[in-house]
């Protein structure tokens, strides 16, 4: 039985229970395959054009993001934890091999849990203090945050 | 904008301050007061109260000869607004997860 590895923060840290009616061998390849999980990683209208998995504590993980406009988000991050079809952690603050990369924002981790019907799933997503909002604004996910207003300020002028 | 919620994180990254925050939740409180709880030098503590006001997230008003702090909510609301499009972000993204491997379930069965 895993354990999420993290002291949870409610102010800074996320976390998502879900079920799901397919056995944890199914959702641990969606985590782990670098050709699965660019299917799902990144919410439309961003893609996920590019990911690497070295499937080891230590090992790389790399995502390449690309939104609609051009952006580019290319991050490459580290595994911590690696348990078959139980337990995954990863986090953008170290680099492959575990070198420190001096960015970074978050670790996460997903448990997996078999249940009588599929899979029970957490996820959980903790970040630094100092939230590095570049990043988070970059993917544009930001709801109502700085840059929509000066993409709209951009679009504005060129009417 | 974003220098504003940069400094409330910074703001929020320290116990003392996060306690002090938690405290004037239940309501306003005298620094005196909210000192009390922390083993600590009161100029110290000032030190802290400080970065709290300059982050917004905390308001001192002087009543008779009493210095009386709030909170201001708006600067909390910020630091939630970002954590929500985290969420946002996992929901969707989590959604897709299980819509792929509903998927790959049903191509695993389905193949005769």
């Amino acid at each position: 039985m895993s354990v999420t590895p993290f002291v949870f923060d409610p102010r800074l840290d996320l976390e998502l229970k879900r079920e799901v009616e397919v056995p944890p061998r199914l959702v641990w390849r969606a985590w782990t395959e670098p050709e699965l999980l660019m299917k799902w990683f990144t919410p439309a209208p961003w893609r996920t054009t590019a990911c690497e998995i070295d499937l080891k504590p230590g090992g790389r993980f790399r995502t390449v993001m690309e939104g609609p406009n051009g952006e580019r988000n290319d991050s490459t991050g580290c595994l911590l934890a690696v348990e078959h079809e139980r337990l995954l952690v990863f986090t953008d603050a170290l680099g492959p091999g575990y070198r420190p990369a001096g960015s970074g924002f978050m670790t996460a981790s997903v448990t997996l849990e078999a249940t009588e019907t599929g899979t029970l799933y957490t996820a959980v997503a903790c970040h630094k203090d100092e939230a590095a909002k570049t990043q988070h604004e970059e993917m544009g996910f930001h709801l109502g945050w700085g840059t929509a207003l000066d993409q709209l300020v951009a679009v504005a002028k060129g009417l | 904008m974003d220098a504003a919620l940069d400094r409330t994180f910074r703001a929020l990254a320290d116990p003392t301050r996060r306690a002090v925050v938690q405290a004037l939740a239940r309501g306003p409180a005298s620094v005196g007061d909210l000192a009390k709880p922390f083993e600590m030098a009161l100029p110290s503590f000032l030190q802290h109260l400080r970065l709290l006001e300059d982050s917004g997230l905390v308001e001192t008003r002087k009543i008779g000869r009493v210095r009386t702090c709030t909170l201001r909510p708006e600067a909390l609301a910020a630091v939630e607004g970002w954590l929500d499009a985290q969420r946002s972000l996992w929901s969707k993204r989590l959604d897709q997860l299980d819509n792929l491997v509903l998927d790959l379930k049903e191509r695993e069965e389905g193949t005769p």
